[in-house]
């Protein structure tokens, strides 16, 4: 089959019979699966691992985890950054990250344009739903998908899809290829300690990050019991065995919303935005809010405290269809 | 505050109101094209679908409207469904999508958009910004485009260093099909606060037709680095309605984050 076009961009690309025998390996049992995040991270978070998050900072973002990662300065990381507000310029900051697949990459962008001056950062250029694309590849157990999109564009050339001519239709089509992570970070809003998860509400793929992913961290608001997700199975977002660790972090999206349980807590999503679009005032944020404190929660207490992470609790107005209301 | 005095980007935010059609599915990009989305659903498209690329169908959210976070709770609220990105773009891939809706940075004669970079190279630009985001795949996928978006000389350019995501390419005919873009897509109107332009039928350049009350043709190619082609009659925009207004200002955007950028217009 003749290949048209060929995007130049470097890409993450796992055999599918690689990701067919780590599978193979992966623990079936109702073990328990709960850590604090500094475990979790010890444990499935390597240097040089290429990892993604579903959802983001500002809203429902793996918050608690990034922290630790950046607190236990992991380097190398090569980061998915789609639909991606702030967490990869804070892991850029934190020196975690040496490669973005750039999705979205929406603040701090004066930051990231220095990094790749300095060629501290290296770049290749996706979309939001071809990443998303590339994930349900992963989670599929297929080497590529084609989509219509890309198709006559830079971000074509920049990244590493491939354009042929579809073999049924005789017209071009762009494939993407699969896209494995080592790692996901998840956040839920409810999970039992076996790591059987619920996101609630709309989301970007957290089911599919979950089953493309070799090793799967979920950090969620509350733990709930097997017995209710055994009455509720259609909530159920991850079967369990898809779950490597259960990191119980209420409030763990903060400064971001978990929508249906806190809102945002819109002036220190104004202070991050402003603070990362310089390093200086960066390194003052991760000091403020990541290094200066030993946990995530170790952090709420000393620099948010409760009345105000109860106030943004009680200004979530709209749980309906999050939660039965009565 | 009369209804003769009025900010350019109110003006803008009318117009692409105006533009929405009843019972027809959008996808919405970021900003803008949201507060643009709210007037025409108050006031005069109300059945308008509405889909967010992170999986919202058809939501009824209260106001006032807060635009800057994207998926939080409230603008996801009474929606019909909740689904996910890839839900989302198989749906517009489907063909179900009649219009996507998206604000641009930088933007070509035949609609092609850059949000990647500016200046220098790809590996070392001058300027990088966020990258496609959802846009590539909304303007790739989608049956129309409209771009809502500030007009200034750097932001409509003869050629961009990079073309993000897709409009007529190089405007040849059948271009976007020849790449294997879906068959009759492509970009639709280009509302900035100073003006209306849509895509010429058979080159696919734009096309200035209609300006913003008081807003000489001179003034809108003042502010474009290439020459648009015109309409046989360049129209004058009607200004916005008290009752647009209104809605804009005391319910839409009470805090004028969005409506209050732009020159005032008075007449």
């Amino acid at each position: 089959m003749p290949i048209l076009q060929s995007g130049h961009g470097d890409f993450y690309v796992q055999d599918p019979d690689a990701v067919r025998t780590q599978r193979a390996g992966k623990e079936r049992g109702l073990t328990n699966k709960l850590m604090t995040e500094q475990q979790a991270v010890s444990r499935f978070v390597a240097d040089g691992d290429y990892l993604g998050c579903d959802l983001t900072y500002f809203i429902r973002g793996p918050n608690a985890l990034i922290h630790e990662i950046i607190r236990q300065r992991r380097t190398n990381l090569w980061f998915c950054a789609k639909y991606c507000y702030a967490e990869s310029i804070l892991l850029l900051g934190g020196g975690c990250v040496s490669r973005i697949d750039a999705g979205f990459v929406a603040v701090g962008e004066r930051v990231l344009t220095e990094a790749m001056r300095d060629g501290q950062v290296t770049l290749t250029e996706w979309t939001n739903d071809s990443l998303t694309l590339r994930l349900l590849g992963g989670a599929m157990g297929v080497p590529f998908l084609p989509t219509r999109t890309l198709l006559g564009t830079d971000t074509l050339e920049y990244s590493g899809a491939k354009v042929i001519e579809d073999p049924f239709t005789g017209k071009p089509i762009c494939l993407v290829p699969a896209l494995n992570p080592d790692v996901a970070l998840i956040h839920a809003h409810q999970a039992d300690i076996h790591g059987n998860a619920r996101v609630l509400g709309a989301s970007t793929a957290p089911l599919e990050q979950a089953m493309a992913s070799k090793k799967v961290i979920v950090q969620t608001e509350e733990i709930i019991e097997i017995e209710e997700i055994r009455r509720h199975p259609s909530k159920t977002t991850i079967p369990y065995y898809f779950v490597d660790a259960v990191v119980h972090v209420p409030f763990g999206a903060y400064p971001g919303t978990c929508p249906g349980v806190y809102v945002a807590d819109t002036p220190c999503i104004t202070e991050a935005i402003r603070a990362l679009d310089s390093r200086e005032d960066m390194q003052c944020y991760l000091e403020t809010y990541v290094y200066g404190a030993e946990s995530f929660a170790d952090m709420l207490e000393q620099r948010v405290g409760v009345k105000r992470l109860l106030q943004l609790k009680a200004r979530e107005r709209y749980r309906e269809g999050y939660y039965d209301t009565p | 505050m009369t209804h003769h005095e009025f900010t350019a980007v109110e003006m803008m935010t009318c117009t692409a109101a105006r533009l929405f059609e009843d019972n027809k599915a959008y996808l919405i990009g970021f900003g803008m094209p949201q507060i643009a989305a709210v007037l025409a659903q108050q006031l005069y498209t109300p059945h308008i679908i509405w889909v967010y690329e992170y999986g919202t169908i058809a939501p009824q959210f209260p106001l006032p409207f807060e635009p800057l976070i994207l998926g939080d709770s409230k603008s996801n609220y009474r929606a019909v469904s909740w689904k996910d990105m890839n839900h989302v773009f198989a749906q517009a891939s489907q063909g179900f999508i009649d219009y996507g809706m998206l604000g641009a940075l930088q933007i070509d004669p035949y609609g092609n958009i850059n949000s990647s970079y500016v200046g220098g190279t790809y590996e070392q630009p001058d300027r990088r910004f966020a990258g496609a985001g959802g846009a590539n795949g909304i303007a790739s996928l989608c049956w129309r485009t409209i771009f809502v978006m500030m007009q200034e000389k750097r932001r409509f350019v003869p050629k961009l260093d990079f073309v993000t995501s897709p409009g007529y390419l190089d405007g040849s005919p059948e271009a976007r099909e020849t790449a294997g873009l879906p068959a009759q897509t492509g970009p639709y109107r280009v509302v900035t606060p100073l003006a209306l332009f849509d895509f010429d039928a058979h080159t696919h350049r734009m096309r200035l037709i209609a300006t913003t009350p008081t807003v000489k043709i001179e003034e809108v190619l003042a502010e474009m680095a290439f020459e648009p082609l015109l309409a046989a009659t360049v129209e004058e925009m009607a200004p916005p309605t008290p009752d647009e207004l209104t809605w804009l200002r005391e319910r839409i955007d009470p805090d004028h984050i969005v409506i209050g950028k732009g020159k005032t217009i008075q007449i």
